[in-house]
Order: structure tokens, then C-alpha cells, then sequence
């Protein structure tokens, strides 16, 4: 009988692997919103990036979470591509 | 900055250039600038005798005849001056570190301390601890990549961190 060695709470490579994608992408929002000119603005995109990341926290759906990492990136290419256009 | 107005001196603008550094001079006695001071001292007795009375009365280790170079006229050397942040020590940066994390909104500051654990301690999430390194890239100015930025749990394993980068021995 093999008793497994890693505690209940602990994630599947998989989970763990996703985790680490949306940590990632969360991250590159902060820093493309960081190089924001406008004070307010920066201030309302980071709130808004908060707001969505910590209310889908509690998210366990393996595809809802890859659809929302899709998302994200989406946001992300989107502010990216405004930058450029603006000049920052 | 102070340098500028040492270069570009000719004998054309000898007027305006001790105008210049007249105020210069005056600016350093202000308290803010006591790190420029040390500088200007160090750069002004290390460069060449040439040029009037006054520089190499400088030399002597006076501090006082800073402000009577105002009066005189001389001649003006090039020099460079480099400008930079002051040393970093282990204190200042931990200091630094729990000031930021001070007025991050989700901690108290009362429960914070060196080796208070962000998730464990503090209850933070892992989105709170990316925007706390964020914070942190912020305030010291460098880029943490996400390897290494995940791994920081507690204050003092930031403060170490950034010792270890910036090179700060003690």
C-alpha cells in the first residue's frame, strides 16, 4: 500500500503549472500598466486587474481557468498594442 | 546639474560662469546636499592648480573658503562629476522594505515584522505577494524575475535579495 508523501492540499503538475501561467500573466499586466502615463488612469487599470483576478480566485474548472488565462493575455496584447500606438 | 555649468566654460562667458557657480557654491551649504558636498571637495582637490589662488587654498582642507570663491575671478577647468544614489547598507534597505510594506493597504502594520511569512503571517494571497514584488521593483528600481519573485516569503528574505543583487556587504 503506498502511502503518498505530499500533503491532501497539494496541486497536480497540471494545476500547478496553471497556477504559475496566471501568476504570470498577472504580472505582465502590472508591469504594461505600470508604464501608463497618466496617474489615474494607472490607478483604475490596476484596480480593474485586481478586481477580476481576485474574484475569480476560487475558480477549480481546468478550462474555465485556461479561458480566462486566454483572457487576460487577450487584455494584455490589447494594452500592449495601445501603448506602442500611443508612444510610451 | 552642477557639472554643466563647469564645463562649458570660455573666457567669453568668465562672467556668467561665476555667476553660475556662485550659486552653485551657495545651493551646496544647504543641508539636503551633504553628499554633494563630500563630492565637490573631493573633485576640487583633486583637480589641477593652474588656475588661481583660491583652488589650491581648497586644497589646504578648508571648508569655509567654498563660499569665497564667489568673490573672486579665475579661470575654470573642466572636471566631471558623477551623479549617483547614495549606498545602499542592510539597513537602509530593510528600512526601506517595511516602509513599503507599511502603506501596502492589506497589511497592519502592527503585526508586521522581518520574518512575519506573507501567506502564512499576514494572510496575503499570491496576487498580493506579485503586487508586493512589483512594489518593491519599484522602490529599488530594478527588474525581479518571476523565478525568483515567487520565492520571497518574508521581508528579510527580500532584504536579502536585494543585498545579494546590489552587492551590499556587511
Amino acid at each position: 500500500m503506498a502511502v503518498s508523501r505530499l500533503p491532501p492540499a497539494a496541486l497536480s503538475l497540471k494545476q500547478f503549472l496553471q497556477r504559475q501561467k496566471v501568476l504570470g500573466v498577472y504580472r505582465d499586466l502590472l508591469r504594461s500598466i505600470r508604464k501608463i502615463p497618466i496617474e489615474s488612469d494607472r490607478r483604475y487599470l490596476r484596480d480593474w486587474a485586481r478586481e477580476e483576478f481576485k474574484r475569480n480566485k476560487s475558480e477549480t474548472d481546468q478550462d474555465v481557468i485556461r479561458m480566462m488565462i486566454t483572457q487576460a493575455h487577450n487584455h494584455l496584447e490589447d494594452l500592449r498594442r495601445s501603448l506602442a500606438l500611443a508612444g510610451c | 546639474m552642477r557639472s554643466d555649468c563647469l564645463v562649458h566654460c570660455g573666457s567669453g562667458l568668465r562672467n556668467m560662469a561665476a555667476r553660475i557657480i556662485a550659486r552653485c557654491v551657495r545651493s551646496l551649504n544647504h543641508p539636503s546636499v551633504y553628499f554633494n558636498r563630500i563630492n565637490t571637495s573631493a573633485t576640487l582637490t583633486a583637480a589641477p592648480l593652474t588656475h588661481g589662488r583660491t583652488f589650491s587654498y581648497l586644497t589646504n582642507g578648508h571648508k569655509s573658503p567654498l563660499a569665497q570663491i564667489s568673490s573672486s575671478s579665475f579661470q575654470v577647468l573642466q572636471w566631471r562629476q558623477y551623479g549617483d544614489l547614495p549606498p545602499l547598507t542592510l539597513e537602509t534597505i530593510h528600512d526601506r522594505v517595511l516602509y513599503v510594506l507599511k502603506l501596502y493597504d492589506k497589511i497592519s502594520p502592527e503585526k508586521l515584522q522581518a520574518t512575519s511569512h506573507f501567506m502564512k503571517d499576514l494572510g496575503l494571497d499570491s496576487l498580493d505577494q506579485v503586487e508586493i514584488i512589483m512594489a518593491m521593483e519599484d522602490e529599488f528600481g530594478f527588474e525581479i524575475p518571476d523565478a525568483e519573485a515567487e520565492k520571497l516569503m518574508t521581508p528579510q528574505e527580500i532584504v536579502q535579495y536585494i543585498a545579494d543583487k546590489k552587492d551590499v556587504y556587511e
